[in-house]
């Protein structure tokens, strides 16, 4: 059996870094990023069948700004390989034509069964890569699960849903984006991991190799357009205590609900 | 102009976001003709009713047992159908789990992207602008999209409902539509309800704790807390998820929508599926990480550790 997990590259969040030149990747700290959390919990779907199916996981990075690091660290959690797609002409803020370059990274792939991917991402995200990319390769699917087992025809799955969880079968041959569950928390790398990351051999894919040019994945060919991308401020004032004893702060609040006539309780 | 909104059904009811998103197309696309989709095994008379009062012209509807539980490819197939039909220029669903499932598989149909959990639409000239919050509220991203027709989900609760809808009794349409093994591949087990045991609606304050609070045994601490300010506790996913607390507690889009005087929001990242469900008078939080987007939302913080403030937070106030 054959997983594949697209993972993605975002600034960690506990970086801070001000407004929308958050967004400049030139401003980026090539040690803040890290694989996107939700990435992470994919990988731990996939690790999870690794054994009990003897499948080979195999992680896909497309661009990001220092994808080895991350393709590295999902070799690290237990992923078998990785292949990073590296190309400057590849966009990758539209979701169709990011499932467009999946549906061509897996093409070249040849024979896979399931496909991995996040959703609930903490950067750009579109939400809508994990649909669209199932709907391109018309394989079944299911979005934002939060558990899943195997059973003799597939996966039993369970996703998120309004008041409740939503259970449904799906086919051995489909793709799964997962959302943050205990049943995806990731595992950590281990040391041995660790050691296999830094010796494994990571191919680089370019655009040419997946018989892409900008006409087909560059941002000429997108059909979402950035108008513009502008800082949120709220107006609403904050009365944040940040220093000082945990005593002393919960005094200070209690003053200020006081001094703002808040009064806690009925 | 025509527009057409998927219908979705809730609990036997209209999903209540799209009330609101059908007060946010009239207002923006004034003079255009909006159409609704209904899906399902048993079409309720009061639904179409319901649209028509909100402005809807005509509902089309698909009646068929296998559309009785949502399933992208029954779903996506109807609705193609429904949009060959309606010729629209715009179609939109409410930002719901299934909404925003089947919204990108429909612009994939049409060959172009879409926008998802949008909280505004306007006009620039011959364009519809989509607004879409993006990492955690930090900023807005404004996109448009090409394309003959455009889709886009609007996040839930991101539009109000007209109080006064004054619309008349939408035309029907019936669309026959016939499904084969193939459209039925992912199989509809169940739906887990959660149970709702206790109402929060109408609770005045509200102590809630997120994956911050660590463990099933710390929710006491929360509990003990409330009780002493006759309120009720509340929690995010991410601990009803792991049977720190019963799933009743759960607040936000997929669990209960509260609007308290006083929300204490304790160890919660501030995650915007949980802040939908949440309309407070004042907000107070407290995170260890000064970073954490929900101190934007708070009108009084504290950076500590829950675990330390809220027991002496009760002290004090004993
Ligand atoms: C379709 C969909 C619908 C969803 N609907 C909902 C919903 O209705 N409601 C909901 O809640 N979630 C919902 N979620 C999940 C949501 O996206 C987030 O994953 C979830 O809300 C995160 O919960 P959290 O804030 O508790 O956890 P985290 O995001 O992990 O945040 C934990 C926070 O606790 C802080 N912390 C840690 N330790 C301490 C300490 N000792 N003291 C103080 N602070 C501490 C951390 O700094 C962090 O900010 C939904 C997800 C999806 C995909
Ligand atoms: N550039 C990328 N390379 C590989 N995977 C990606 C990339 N961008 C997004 N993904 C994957 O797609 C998921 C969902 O993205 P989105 O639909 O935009 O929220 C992410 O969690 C990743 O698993």
């Amino acid at each position: 059996m054959k997983i594949i997990v697209f993972i993605d590259q975002i600034v960690s969040t506990q970086v801070k870094l001000q407004g929308v030149d958050y967004f400049d990747p030139s401003k980026v700290n090539e040690d803040d990023l890290v694989i996107n959390p939700t990435s992470k919990n994919a990988i731990e779907g996939a690790l999870k069948l690794k054994d009990s199916l003897e499948a080979t996981v195999t992680a896909v990075c497309v661009r990001g700004l220092k994808p080895i690091k991350a393709l590295r660290e999902a070799i690290a959690m237990g992923c078998t390989d990785a292949i990073e797609i590296a190309d400057e002409i590849l966009y990758t803020e539209d979701p169709l034509l990011l499932a467009k370059i999946y549906v061509d990274v897996l093409e070249k792939f040849g024979d896979f069964d399931l496909v991995f991917l996040g959703v609930e991402e903490q950067s750009t995200s579109s939400y809508a890569v994990g649909a669209m990319l199932a709907e391109k390769l018309g394989l079944p699917s299911v979005l934002y699960a939060e558990e899943m087992e195997t059973i003799d025809s597939g996966f039993q799955v369970g996703h998120v849903l309004e008041g409740g969880r939503n259970i449904v079968t799906i086919p051995k041959k489909a793709l799964i984006s997962v959302s943050d569950s205990q049943y995806f928390t990731p595992r950590y790398t281990s040391m041995r991991g660790i050691l296999t990351a830094k010796r494994a051999e990571i191919p680089s894919w370019t655009a040419a190799d997946l018989g892409l040019s900008t006409g087909v994945a560059g941002k000429e060919a997108a059909s979402l357009q950035q108008v513009s991308l502008t800082n949120i401020v709220i107006e609403r004032e904050s009365y944040i205590i940040n220093e000082g004893e945990p005593e002393e702060m919960v005094d200070k609040l209690l003053a200020k609900l006081k001094e703002d006539e808040v009064k806690l309780g009925a | 102009m025509k527009i057409l909104v998927y219908g979705q059904i809730r609990d036997n009811l209209l999903e209540e976001n799209l009330l609101g998103i059908l007060n946010k197309l009239s207002e923006v696309f004034q003079g255009s003709e909006i159409y609704a989709a209904i899906l399902g095994s048993q079409i309720n008379n009061e639904w179409t009713g319901e649209l028509g009062k909100h402005g809807v012209k005509k509902v089309y509807t698909v009646e068929a047992p296998e559309l009785e539980n949502y399933l992208s490819r029954p779903y996506v197939k109807s609705m193609l159908e429904i949009i060959e039909k309606a010729e629209p220029t715009l179609v939109m669903a409410a930002g719901t789990v299934f909404g925003e499932d089947l919204i990108p598989r429909l612009a994939v149909h049409h060959g172009v992207s879409c926008a998802q959990r949008v909280v505004n639409i306007t006009l620039e000239g011959e364009d519809i602008l989509f607004h879409t919050p993006v990492r955690d509220d930090q900023a807005m991203k404004i996109t448009k999209i090409e394309g003959v027709i455009k889709f886009a989900t609007s996040r839930t609760g991101a539009f109000f409902e007209n109080e006064n809808p004054s619309g008349s009794a939408p035309e029907i349409e019936k669309v026959e539509i016939s499904f084969d093994a193939d459209d039925m591949v992912v199989k509809h087990v169940e739906v887990r309800k959660a149970e709702r045991t206790v109402n929060l609606k109408d609770a005045k304050l509200i102590v809630a704790g997120g994956r911050g609070v660590g463990g099933k045994d710390n929710f006491q601490i929360l509990k003990d807390l409330a009780e002493l300010l006759g309120g009720e506790i509340g929690a995010t996913r991410a601990c009803t998820d792991v049977h720190w607390i019963e799933e009743t507690y759960e607040i936000g889009q997929t669990g209960q929508s509260v609007s308290p005087d006083i929300y204490i929001a304790a160890g919660i990242s501030g995650a915007p599926q949980h802040l939908s469900g949440v309309k407070a008078k004042t907000f107070i939080a407290i995170n260890t990480d000064e970073g954490a987007p929900i101190l934007k939302y708070a009108d009084y913080g504290i950076i500590g550790d829950l675990l330390v403030i809220l027991p002496l937070l009760k002290k004090k106030l004993e």
